[in-house]
């Protein structure tokens, strides 16, 4: 924080000198020079030192201690499953604001804060990184990344959080940068360049750490970018693998590409995957493929867009896939949370791997070889596809083809159903998924778009009709795992874009875009806690235990231009906030 | 009657110093934007590029404010005539989303003046057309 000092003192001398300069010289007024604005303070002296380095042993556990959160997704399986008994419906409602913080940032505050050691590391849009005191908020050390203001984003400025391996935290950037920061000190320990962001990258993603190696993928399925997600060395920076999701020329793969479509075909990867030790199997997603709305120059499949990838993580060779959504012309990227569930699938123990896909239909596949087993909508409306068949192919409605003089009413909206952007929740005792879900239906058009690289390369358009007369909606749905079946569903007036936080003691947290934080009875989905923060919440909420006390963590502030676009005009002002609730001692 | 044939020296006068200014400066060249609005299948081409390349995420079909500003709703931040549109869309704005078209539609300038066209023929100018000039 000395920093902060000098510079002050360095304002206050320059103010100084240019008064004295005006008055002797009043011909000549003296231009005053500011000082550059600092972007890196580190800690003064080492934070976080009672706990030693995060190992891979801790990152693996199928339960991770309530003294930290490690995982974007909770752990592995990526519940989002908080061990914490002390959350109860009655209980929560005892939760007070322990702290909160700005961020000093607008756009989607996304991100899941880590906590380990006693620090928070939390990320806000534009790539600020802060450590704080876990228990008190105060503030240890921060980073302000300086991203180029030609960044390559369609919709919006976010960052999900960091990964923690060793001791070091690691933030991808939006101009595609990966950045690791000694977790004691914030200094930067290496800065390595995924992608040039002026060819239609960027990273908005917290990094997978899986032994060894951070795993991150990049955004840019607007901008025909070639999508593809990375292993880095955690100790050098250094590239491990690179595995693209679209075939280069001669690969197999390109025969679901007419011409040479594939060459600008997106499927990014800007989601994080999932890792089963048990198998020693890397999972990830995709996006859509490229452009988004118009797919009459790529006839086919399209692989590997919208899809389920199983890898081997030490060199990223696939080992089988699965296709969501072949041929997307709606933008229903495949990349929604995945999660890794041991479950009685029809009477018999299976390992699963299910998800809320963004198309409106929640999957069940064994994740075992990625053999489909089942999908059944859960949203309220779907009707760009009647079903999807005993292969796990959509049934297409060729009413809901975008066209050019388009009129049709197609459900769900471009952006999901659920959305890559926020987290559900699993939790294994009650075998329930809670997923967030935007209720809204569009009309999508088709147009003329030329690629050209860096910029946006479309093909067409969703008219947000439901969302421009006021009537998207939203749901947080509590889901069978293993069958399916919709359980219960809370209604909220605005699509549900936040991300879930489920803890042992029964209690679901999340938040809606009208500013208020929620808790709702695992059970039942009652909603039993209610705070009013201010902020629309697009975040993932997190819970932690220390020294007795037991916290959750909510960053709120959403991205006007996207909620207008999912759910209308928003008179709900923008800005990071991070708010800090604690339970009584 | 004295007051008539003043007032018809004036209307004189007037219709004389009317031609005189008619006659000095040459009228300013038709833009491409206008040619191409009188031509129905030039609009839509204008408003197929919209659709396929300017929506979405970015400028709404409707009069509605995003981070990408309306364009449907006769306020030009940068400039409201056919050349300030047509060189906003060319060349972008720098710190802004909004990138550089030129040279990146398939029919090149022409491309970029019938949008032009199209985002006349498409607004509503409830206030007036702002940023003229």
């Amino acid at each position: 924080m000395k920093n902060v000092f000098v510079w002050l003192v360095a304002l206050g001398f320059a103010w100084g000198a240019a008064a004295v300069g005006v008055a002797e010289e009043k011909e000549q007024p003296a231009e005053i020079q500011l000082p550059p604005v600092p972007t890196h303070w580190k800690a003064e002296k080492p934070v976080g030192t009672s706990a030693g380095p995060v190992t891979p042993d801790m990152l693996r556990a199928s339960q991770i201690p309530a003294d930290r959160w490690i995982q974007y997704g909770g752990n592995y399986r990526n519940f989002r499953h908080s061990p914490l008994k002390t959350l109860t419906p009655e209980s929560v409602k005892k939760l007070a604001v322990a702290w909160a913080f700005p961020t000093g940032t607008v756009g989607q505050f996304e991100a899941s804060p880590v906590v380990y050691g006693g620090v928070m590391y939390v990320t806000s849009s534009y790539n600020r990184l802060f450590a704080l005191d876990a228990k008190t908020g105060e503030l240890l050390w921060r980073y302000d990344h300086k991203n180029a203001e030609n960044l390559r984003l369609c919709c919006g400025p976010p960052n999900r959080g960091v990964g923690i391996a060793g001791d070091l935290v690691i933030m991808g950037t939006l101009d595609a940068h990966l950045i690791a920061f000694e977790r004691k000190t914030g200094e930067i320990a290496w800065n390595t360049e995924v992608a040039n962001y002026a060819s239609g990258y960027s990273i908005t993603s917290a990094p997978l750490i899986v032994g060894d190696l951070a795993v991150i993928g990049v955004a840019g399925g607007e901008y025909g970018v070639r999508g593809f997600f990375d292993a880095y060395d955690v100790k050098t920076g250094k590239l491990a693998w690179r595995h693209y999701t679209v075939p280069a020329k001669s690969e197999p793969g390109t025969e679901t590409w007419a011409g040479t479509s594939y060459e600008r075909g997106g499927s990014p990867a800007w989601t994080q995957g999932a890792y089963d030790p048990e198998t020693d199997t890397l999972f990830w997603t995709t996006g859509n493929p490229s452009p988004d709305w118009d797919g009459d120059g790529r006839a086919g499949d399209n692989l590997y867009s919208d899809s389920l990838l199983a890898l081997e993580p030490r060199t990223g060779t696939m080992k089988w896939y699965f296709q969501f959504t072949p041929h997307d012309v709606w933008d229903y990227d495949g990349n929604t949370q995945i999660f890794l569930v041991d479950a009685k699938y029809e009477g018999k123990p299976r390992k699963l791997v299910v998800q809320a896909n963004r198309n409106g239909f929640y999957y069940i596949l064994d994740r075992s070889d990625g053999k489909f087993l089942k999908a059944t909508p859960y949203l309220e409306q779907v009707n760009w596809a009647t079903s999807i068949d005993d292969k796990g192919r959509p049934v297409v409605n060729p009413d809901a083809l975008p066209k050019e003089d388009a009129k049709f009413r197609t459900c769900p909206s471009n952006l999901g159903g659920m959305n890559g952007s926020f987290t559900g929740a699993l939790n294994p005792d009650l075998g329930l998924a809670f997923i967030p879900s935007s209720e809204a239906c569009q009309v999508y058009s088709k147009g003329i778009s030329a690629f050209k690289e860096g910029l946006p390369y479309l093909g067409g358009l969703p008219d947000t009709v439901d969302a421009t007369a006021g009537k998207a909606y939203g749901n947080l749905a509590a889901i069978d795992v293993a069958t399916g079946q919709v359980k219960w569903r809370y209604r909220d007036n605005r699509p549900m874009m936040g991300g879930v936080l489920s803890t042992a003691g029964g209690v679901v947290f999340s938040g809606n875009l009208e500013g208020e934080v929620l808790a709702f009875d695992a059970k039942t989905g009652k909603v039993v806690w209610r705070f009013r923060s201010g902020g629309g919440m697009r975040s993932q909420p997190i819970a932690y235990l220390l020294d007795g006390r037991t916290y959750v963590a909510v960053p709120t502030g959403s991205f006007s231009t996207m909620d207008s676009f999912a759910a209308g005009v928003t008179k709900v002002p923008e800005g990071g906030t991070l708010f800090v609730f604690a339970l009584p001692k | 009657m004295s007051r008539v044939a003043l007032s018809l020296a004036l209307v004189a006068l007037a219709c004389a110093g009317s031609k005189d200014s008619a006659q000095a400066p040459a009228a300013a060249p038709e833009s491409p934007a206008a040619r191409f609005a009188r031509d129905p299948a030039a609009v839509d081409r204008g408003r197929r590029i919209f659709i396929g390349t300017c929506g979405a995420y970015c400028h709404s079909t409707h009069d509605v404010e995003r981070d990408a500003p309306s364009l449907f709703d006769c306020e030009w931040k940068h400039g409201g005539s056919d050349e300030q549109i047509f060189a906003v869309i060319s060349d972008g704005v720098p710190g802004t989303r909004m990138p550089a078209w030129k040279g990146a539609l398939p029919e090149g300038d022409d491309d970029i003046w019938r949008v032009v066209a199209y985002l006349r023929s498409a607004s509503t100018c409830k206030g007036g057309v702002t940023g003229a000039h």
